[in-house]
């Protein structure tokens, strides 16, 4: 299992407008293209893990996860804030790069865990932060995760 | 899609939360992972998120609550998807009056399945 088996070029928003950490992972859950009901309550999921203690691990990048059952299988969705967004980081820096990942509660391929733990070293890489601050579209994104291999 | 019911809203907000508690309490990985990586209190988060399922299942209505907890006795999911006609709880077809109630336009019914009892929602 590898990291782009997971991403397509839909779920891919260099551009995110959000100046907040609300409206970031609002615009990333309509990625998903999911109704506006389950919307909201990913919405609030997401809003209940970010309250336990902030997905932003620090060098610019967020992991925003949680199950839910809005969603009938693992998804994934990348987005870029080039100037940065207030996320509560670990280091207090502000986020650039945010992975979403949402999964249902009960999975029969269990990659959830898989996947988050793929994100977090995927993001541990000395040049990542560098090399998604310099992508210009979505398929130098997918590039990126061909390229690493996680 | 018509508008969700709120106290069904309620419920699969319950059940998510159980969810992730159940992972952080219980999954040696996840715990690891949020600990790891996330540098979370898993502990704290975890009766954090206790205290939050408190207050979503006290938001639901007498008959909705006892019947939520008389499932959750001997269930572990209380909230199943309702997929082509059939409780994805115990696997019984649903009957056609209660699945066109569920798909009917405006806002839908809060619904069980009358095998198994778990609450419903139908996935078109």
């Amino acid at each position: 299992m590898v990291l782009r088996e997971f991403f397509n070029k839909d779920v891919v928003a260099l551009d995110l407008e959000g100046e907040t950490k609300d409206d970031i992972l609002k615009e990333l859950i309509s990625l998903l293209a999911l109704d506006d009901k389950s919307e909201g309550i990913l919405f609030k999921m997401l809003k209940r893990r970010e309250n336990l203690g902030s997905t932003g691990i620090g060098r610019g990048i967020a992991i925003p996860h949680c199950r839910s059952l809005v969603v009938n299988r693992l998804r994934v969705a990348f987005g870029r804030k080039t100037s940065g967004v207030d996320f509560k980081a670990i280091d207090n820096e502000p986020v650039h790069y945010f992975f979403l990942i949402v999964a249902p509660p009960l999975e029969v391929s269990n990659q959830y865990l898989p996947v988050l733990g793929k994100i977090a070293q995927f993001a541990k890489e000395t040049d990542v932060p560098d090399r998604l601050a310099d992508i210009e579209t979505p398929e130098d994104f997918l590039k990126l995760l061909e390229e690493k291999a996680v | 899609m018509a508008a969700l019911h709120n106290q069904l809203e309620i419920l699969l907000q319950i059940q998510d939360l159980k969810a992730q508690r159940g992972e952080l309490a219980e999954s040696t990985g996840e715990r690891k992972v949020q600990e790891e990586e996330f540098h979370l209190n898993v502990d704290e988060a975890v009766h954090t998120l206790d205290e939050k399922i408190t207050e979503l299942e006290e938001q639901l209505k007498p008959d909705v609550r006892s019947r939520y907890q008389r499932i959750s006795r001997g269930l572990k999911r209380v909230v199943v998807p309702a997929i082509g006609g059939m409780c994805y709880g115990c696997f019984v077809s649903i009957p056609t009056s209660v699945a066109s109630d569920a798909a009917g336009p405006g806002q839908v019914q809060l619904l069980h399945c009358e095998n198994c009892g778990r609450f419903i929602y139908v996935v078109d």
